[in-house]
């Protein structure tokens, strides 16, 4: 789906100069220095760098969880700063799915419920909400598994849990923050299959990563230094299974 | 997001987090049972004192040598300097105030009575002359009270109080029977109805005989108490200075010397009941605040420590699209609820209270209908005090400010 700029759509993710500084006390700690980036529809990228540069504040940025200190930021088009609180939840829940390294489960909710979270506050009605809550963890293999509570899953199984809720509100963007940073190899790797899949369906896919293994099943890698963007190279991927584990 | 929605979601939260919303709703339970147990105790101490106390009427008065005395050196002072009232007081009362409708007199003594065997102790014999079951009626349960005649020939006749007949008579009818008191015999001519006991005293443990009777078991020694009533209770503080003058002169006071005698009014025991108890009950009040702090500060614990898990929640809510206003609405419902909950719990657990209270100690209780919602809404202010506003602040930060909260 390269040819969607020829059909004049806006860029799903466009930044211009994107900073991002925190109070530290009497310092302030610039952990983004102007990040310029666009992603088109469609493209699977993936984005590297040591820890510290600044992969998961950007991702925050970019995801509306998080506001810029400066620059600017474009999402389909539309420039986030103008969005009113209400807006940006609205953005939140239908535009944006968010996959957590930490998972971000609520612990006393079953699957299905965790799951069904974004739909009740995209105000779908109840039965439509289970029913396709039942299919995004279907999406993700755990139709067996949706009334058990995340401590009563291994890691794995929860991070697909937190997959199917990213997916559960059909969202056209994807990120995902380090999705395999607490995962063994071998669930990485399925949970990087599932990603080549949506990415097959027609998802457009960020993830954050520091280790190559992980990036090299994007087209696109894109790599963070110190805040700001050191490269920003197209890759081949290689298909799942042929990774020396 | 409607309230329907909200309000499944705040008792979902309930549910989940039960052990937390058990502990906030023991701070909601223990201070709406402590306000309002306390509450009902002062209030059934206060219907008590107002409905039962005193059989005193309105524009009636009793002349005592003693008052109602409040501390030592006022009693010390009385036993030293008061008079004793006599008969003669009385009648030159009846001589000599004409706005007076009615004098009697009474005294007493504390004696046991006995019959066949059966005893009941300490109980007050007085000696009544008729008109004192006029002034300060009783209700008669069975028979009749003292007549005139009776009063004129010393008979050996006696009224007696439910306590009497409960001892004295478990499984009969005690009308026209005998009892004795100092080895004299007395027919009992009626029972007055039960008033129960009052911080522990009981009200029914006596027996009323002839005042001439009296003076002749006992002699003219004990003081006597005289009941005055007035021919018009609108003016009976006119007839009040009138039985003060006349009493005065008889006992020969100077001008500057205060009363040897103090006068009683119904009104004056309200007042006295209501300074003494004030003390009372502002430690009970100070006892009831602390239980509030308590409940209080048990809320503001829980809320504080589940803060940061909720901080949490609050982020991963926003993140998967909650607005701020769907955030606190869920909480303030949740809070209401929780509120509503322990309310309930609380306002039943005083009932309860309320209820052993009155059948196992001497303090009545009366459940006051303003205290539930009264409490009610403290606990509710309390909840969503401490719970409310830190759940605000969570739900207007960003949400990775909130996710990242530790
Ligand atoms: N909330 C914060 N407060 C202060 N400093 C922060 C905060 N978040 C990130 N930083 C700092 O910003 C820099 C980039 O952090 P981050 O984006 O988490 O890096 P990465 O995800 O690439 O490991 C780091 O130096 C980190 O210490
Ligand atoms: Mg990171």
């Amino acid at each position: 789906m390269p040819d969607a700029t020829a059909t004049n759509v806006p860029p799903v993710i466009r930044t211009r100069g994107l900073c991002r500084s925190f109070a530290m006390g009497a310092s302030t700690v610039r952990a983004l220095r102007g990040v310029d980036l666009v992603i088109e529809r469609g493209e699977y990228v993936a984005i590297m760098g040591p820890s510290g540069s600044g992969k998961s504040t950007l991702m925050n940025l970019i995801g509306c969880l998080d506001t810029p200190s400066e620059g600017e930021y474009w999402l389909n088009g539309q420039p986030v700063a103008t969005l009113g609180e209400e807006e940006l939840a609205r953005v939140r829940n239908h535009e944006i799915g968010f996959v957590f390294q930490t998972f971000n489960l609520l612990a006393r909710a079953s699957a299905a419920r965790n799951v069904e979270l974004p739909l009740i506050y995209g105000g779908v009605p109840p039965a439509e909400r289970r029913q396709r809550a039942i299919e995004a963890l279907a999406q993700v293999d755990l139709a067996d598994r949706m009334d058990h509570r995340p401590n009563q899953l291994s890691g794995g199984q929860r991070q697909r849990v937190s997959i199917a809720r990213a997916l559960v509100t059909r969202p056209a963007l994807l990120l995902a923050d380090e999705p395999t940073g607490n995962l063994d190899s071998k669930t990485s790797y399925e949970i990087m299959a599932l990603f080549d899949k949506l990415h097959r369906d027609g998802n457009t896919i960020v993830v954050v990563t520091h280790e190559r293994d992980i990036a090299e099943h994007a087209q696109r890698i894109v790599t963070i230094r110190d805040g700001v963007v050191a490269s920003d190279e197209q890759n081949v991927p290689r298909p799942v299974g042929t990774e020396t584990a | 997001m409607n309230i329907v929605e909200s309000t499944r979601l705040a008792i979902e939260s309930i549910w989940a987090n039960r052990l937390r919303s058990f502990l906030t709703l023991l701070g909601v339970i223990i201070g709406i049972a402590s306000i309002i147990s306390t509450a009902a105790v002062i209030n059934g101490l206060n219907h008590y004192v107002s409905e039962k106390l005193s059989n005193l009427g309105q524009g009636v008065f009793v002349v005592k040598r003693i008052g109602i005395i409040t501390n030592r050196q006022d009693f010390l002072d009385a036993i030293r300097k008061n008079r004793r009232l006599t008969t003669a007081d009385g009648k030159a009362l009846v001589e000599r105030c004409p706005s007076a409708a009615a004098v009697a007199w009474q005294a007493a003594v504390t004696r046991d009575v006995v019959r066949e065997g059966l005893e009941i102790r300490d109980t007050s014999i007085s000696g009544v002359t008729p008109a004192v079951l006029q002034i300060e009626p009783f209700d008669v349960d069975a028979g009749r009270v003292i007549s005139q005649l009776e009063e004129d020939r010393a008979a050996p006749v006696a009224f007696v109080g439910a306590d009497v007949v409960e001892q004295l008579f478990p499984n009969s009818d005690p009308i026209g029977k005998r009892i004795r008191v100092s080895g004299q015999p007395l027919e009992v001519i009626g029972v007055a109805a039960k008033k129960g006991s009052f911080l522990g005293f009981s009200q029914d443990n006596f027996v009323k005989i002839p005042y001439s009777l009296h003076r002749k078991m006992f002699g003219s020694w004990p003081s006597v108490d005289l009941s005055v009533q007035a021919a018009d209770p609108a003016r009976m503080q006119d007839t009040m200075d009138e039985v003060r003058a006349v009493l005065r002169a008889r006992h020969h006071l100077r001008p500057a010397q205060p009363d040897d005698f103090s006068m009683v009014t119904a009104e004056g025991i309200n007042d006295l009941w209501r300074s003494m108890t004030q003390t009372i009950f502002s430690i009970a009040l100070f006892v009831v605040g602390i239980s509030l702090v308590v409940g209080g500060i048990v809320i503001m614990n829980i809320m504080l420590v589940s803060v940061v898990e909720r901080t949490r929640e609050i982020g991963v809510r926003k993140a998967v699209g909650a607005r701020q206003k769907d955030i606190v609405q869920q909480f303030l419902i949740e809070a209401v609820l929780l509120s509503c909950l322990g309310g309930l719990i609380g306002v039943l657990l005083a009932l309860g209270a309320a209820e052993l209270l009155g059948a196992y100690t001497p303090l009545p209780a009366r459940f006051p209908p303003w205290a539930p919602p009264t409490a009610f809404v403290i606990c509710t202010a309390i909840g969503v005090f401490f719970g409310i506003s830190p759940a605000k602040k969570a739900a207007s930060l960003d949400p990775i400010e909130a996710l990242r909260a530790e």
